[in-house]
């Protein structure tokens, strides 16, 4: 019996033992990963945080603890739903740990606390963070904080349908030397133009389809403006320069007026867009690196280097000269009361920053990768796309502003672009109107000139 | 009696609590709102204090403070001893203590650098340590999150700068990042130049799709469809409930497919020659075309209901003896059916109107306001402000702002109407039970 009753206690002692030891030693933790602007070929986006809670609990095993990381992951194929659901569910007191947006929210979100900076739980000067593009690094800052750490490079290309511009006397040599000659300024959106009503006269492509902007809203307009020379932003504050708007909105006036673009083309269908480049039936056209990915991989278009020539985006004119923008997204960590679960998210961004891992999506998805040591991965510099495209693109791009009030000098920007583009008010009247509508929203937060 | 009120006070609670939940507290809430700055930037809940470059700039700029920004944005990291006895207390490992002490006096402009110090210091301080050591030596105010007013000033004391009580305010005011109460908000509407145009577009929608469908085609539908065989007129009603059971996504995709460039039309007309184009948005007028059928055909459906019941609860005995007396349709329609309407009339009038004026979902999905803003109705306006913003940074005063202005138009439109219909004769109790 006292036998027994010993057995009994030590089982007792044991259990009571291995219940109190178990969970102190085993961490069970789920983070959240919301993307935005994520379609099929984008998946490594919140892939790559799957792949780096791998590594996390490999590491964590090794130093003896026990971590087990649930990964949620959601992705929207668009923007504005995305950053609506992501604000209310922040205004709510529930948002994701991790978010992937463009560079542009960090402002907004960074002055409202939603985000924290990244640069508060990482250490910057060690490896892979070390490695990443400085431009990118600075792109992801605001208010001296480094707030996001960039998940791709993509930049934003002028394309040309090679067959059109051999039909109306372009040579492959010329076709080749195009890049060079529009990154000198030979090339400006004027010819673009001229071109563009030389492929419809001689009816290699339809009227409407010989210039085929993107059909919506974007950052590719503020391209344009650059173009002709305009700034975004000066020592922190915003600049709308009026020469420059004014003649980005009568570029694509002139572009109407020449029949080489549709007056209704905005708001058309994205699909059919896409098919309609797809197909070749579009001369000249602009998008980003990504939309590489979607050609060969969703629309079908064989021998994409046969097909289309890339290129900056041509000047306008004298005044300014080509470019292309940068529109990174950023890995960025919400705030939330559990300072563990910000650090782990934080270790989570970092590894998936890695360049192993991140070339996964910048091949996949034909984003660029964000360091010099990721193109020399077999993956990135086998690939020609990635590799022509990070050297023919990146050196010459730059960023929109990350700058809280940014999104009210766009609305306005695009405003008036449509209303001009459609002609529902004359260039000068949407200027005007730009111009009063951003002095009534911003007041001296902006410089107009 | 008083039992009486009671238990009909008792019956009316539940209609009160929604009322007030769902109707009296969102407006109100709009109300308060509109007088503040809020946005996502500046966050709903209040805000915080934090130097930056920008408030330093606002501090330079707009409260003429230029030389105290100049001090501020200087960031510094010390190692001094107030920075190690911090350590001590947050139990820092000694060794590490003790090699951060030969470094006592140095001064790094940033975080980044004093951090790189300590990284490469023999008691190998992870990433986590590191970020904790170089807090304790932190002394400058710069991109630190203050909670409140208070923290901050505290903050700026613990610096030892000295400041008087208006540098003080200037630097409280210019680095507050929540919201404010404002008037702007009406100001900017009012300069706004697309604000008119808005309003304008929003009168002439809802007094076309109100006239020419929600009440006028809704009440054709009613009487042709009362003058039917029983089994046709159902027939018809039931087609035109369609577009209101569709769903609305659904509903606006299949005229998109009838629209488009590559839709029905531009392929039938393609059969004679003409090229194809996105007829919805082609030109402003054919944008209205489509936005006041698109919506007009859902809205008529519902006139069409309750005019249809309420015709048939006209006695069919005045319609016998009309008949008797050689009284045309027409004629019937204008002496018998219409004065009896007055009450459908105002109900789907009154209620449609403010419909109207809140509903933008069909057009978002067809047009999305264009071309160039030609459709833009107020609700849109007031949705594309508030809750769809490119750079993420949704403008929650301003757009509550101007759904005020729907508010106001909308008791207003209610008020007349009670008024031109003669809203209390209708209630007013039938003469034989005085």
């Amino acid at each position: 019996m006292t036998i027994l009753r010993g057995l009994m206690r030590a089982t007792a002692l044991v259990a009571v033992t291995a219940a109190l030891a178990g969970p102190a030693l085993a961490k069970d933790v789920t983070i959240s990963v919301w993307a935005g602007g994520t379609g099929p070929n984008d998946v490594y986006r919140v892939d790559a945080i799957d792949i780096a809670a791998d590594i996390l609990e490999r590491e964590a095993a090794i130093r003896g603890e026990e971590l087990n990381i649930t990964v949620e992951k959601t992705t929207y194929p668009g923007w504005p739903d995305f950053k609506q659901a992501l604000t209310l569910s922040a205004e709510a007191g529930n948002p994701p740990n991790i978010v992937v947006s463009g560079h542009e929210d960090i402002a907004p979100w960074a002055q409202s606390g939603l985000i924290v900076p990244v640069e508060d739980y990482v250490d910057l000067d060690a490896w892979p963070l070390s490695a990443i593009y400085p431009n990118l690094m600075e792109i992801a800052s605001y208010s001296g904080s480094v707030y996001g750490i960039p998940q791709d490079a993509e930049s934003r290309p002028f394309f040309f349908w090679r067959p059109s511009m051999l039909a109306i006397g372009y040579t492959d040599a010329d076709l080749d030397a195009l890049p060079q000659k529009i990154q000198d300024g030979g090339y400006t959106l004027a010819n673009v133009i001229e071109d563009a009503k030389k492929m419809q006269d001689a009816g290699v492509v339809q009227p409407g389809y010989g210039f085929y902007p993107r059909p919506s809203n974007g950052p590719d307009y503020w391209q344009f403006y650059r173009s002709f020379g305009g700034t975004l932003e000066e020592n922190g504050k915003l600049v709308f320069d009026k020469a420059a708007m004014t003649k980005f909105y009568q570029f694509f006036v002139d572009a109407v007026a020449a029949g080489v673009t549709k007056k209704n083309h905005i708001g058309m269908d994205d699909a059919t867009w896409w098919a309609d480049i797809g197909a070749g039936k579009a001369g000249i056209w602009h998008g980003g690196t990504w939309h590489y990915a979607r050609y060969v991989n969703q629309e079908g278009m064989q021998d994409f280097f046969g097909n289309v020539q890339f290129s900056l985006i041509p000047a306008g004119d004298a005044e300014g000269k080509a470019n292309t923008l940068t529109h990174p997204l950023v890995y960025l960590l919400t705030a939330n009361k559990d300072a563990e679960l910000v650090q782990i998210a934080a270790d989570l961004i970092t590894i998936a920053s890695e360049p192993q891992i991140n070339v996964l999506h910048a091949i996949k998805s034909a984003h660029l990768g964000i360091s010099e040591e990721e193109t020399t991965l077999a993956l990135y510099s086998d690939n020609r796309w990635a590799s022509e495209a990070s050297q023919r693109l990146l050196p010459y791009a730059t960023a929109m502003p990350n700058n809280a009030n940014f999104g009210v000098y766009w609305d306005a920007m695009w405003a008036g672009l449509q209303a001009s583009w459609t002609g529902t008010k004359t260039v000068d009247q949407a200027i005007a109107d730009v111009e009063t509508t951003l002095k009534s929203g911003l007041g001296d937060a902006i410089i107009i000139r | 009696m008083n039992s009486s009120r009671s238990l009909g006070l008792m019956l009316l609670t539940p209609a009160i609590v929604l009322v007030v939940l769902f109707f009296l507290v969102p407006v109100a809430l709009t109300a308060v709102f509109s007088f503040t700055n809020m946005s996502t930037a500046t966050g709903i809940t209040g805000g915080a204090y934090q130097i930056g470059p920008s408030s330093l700039q606002r501090l330079g700029d707009s409260y003429g403070f230029p030389e105290l920004a100049e001090r501020l944005s200087q960031p510094s990291y010390v190692i001094d001893e107030r920075g190690l006895t911090a350590l001590e207390s947050a139990g820092v490992d000694a060794s590490a203590i003790t090699e951060m002490r030969t470094h006592l006096g140095e001064v790094f402009p940033t975080r980044r650098e004093a951090e790189r110090m300590i990284k490469g210091l023999d008691a190998r301080p992870s990433t986590r340590e590191v970020k904790q050591i170089s807090e304790q030596f932190n002394r400058s105010l710069l991109d630190t999150r203050y909670e409140s007013e208070g923290d901050l000033l505290a903050g700026l004391d613990a610096l030892g700068v000295e400041v008087t009580p208006a540098e003080r305010d200037a630097v409280a005011a210019s680095s507050y990042s929540g919201w404010t109460w404002t008037t702007d908000n009406f100001r900017r509407m009012v300069s706004t130049p697309d604000t008119l145009r808005t309003l304008i577009n929003t009168v002439f929608y809802v007094a076309i799709v109100l006239v020419l469908f929600n009440t006028g085609y809704a009440m054709f539908l009613a009487i042709t469809t009362y003058y039917m065989p029983e089994t046709t007129g159902g027939i018809f009603r039931s087609i035109w409930l369609l577009p209101r059971i569709t769903p609305p996504v659904i509903y606006v995709l299949m005229w998109k497919w009838l629209a488009w460039d590559t839709g029905f039309i531009s392929m039938f007309l393609g059969q004679f020659g003409v090229a194809p184009k996105n007829w919805m948005l082609d030109s402003s007028t054919n944008a209205w075309v489509f936005v006041i059928l698109i919506n007009g055909f859902v809205g008529a459906s519902m006139g069409m209901l309750v005019f249809s019941s309420a015709l048939r609860a006209i006695p069919k005995s005045q319609f016998y003896a009309s008949e008797v007396d050689g009284a045309s349709r027409w004629q019937q329609i204008r002496y018998i059916i219409l004065p009896q309407m007055r009450w459908p009339i105002l109900f789907v009038t009154c209620y449609q109107t403010l419909s109207l004026l809140a509903s933008f979902d069909l057009i978002l999905l067809s047009t999305e306001g264009g071309p160039g803003g030609a459709t833009e109705v107020w609700s849109l306006m007031t949705y594309h402000t508030a809750l769809n913003n490119y750079a993420g940074n949704l403008e929650y005063g301003y757009g509550t702002a101007l759904s005020l202005v729907l508010v106001v138009i909308g008791v207003t439109l209610s008020l007349i109407y009670l008024r031109v219909f003669n809203y209390n004769a209708l209630v007013a109790k039938p003469l034989i039970e005085q």
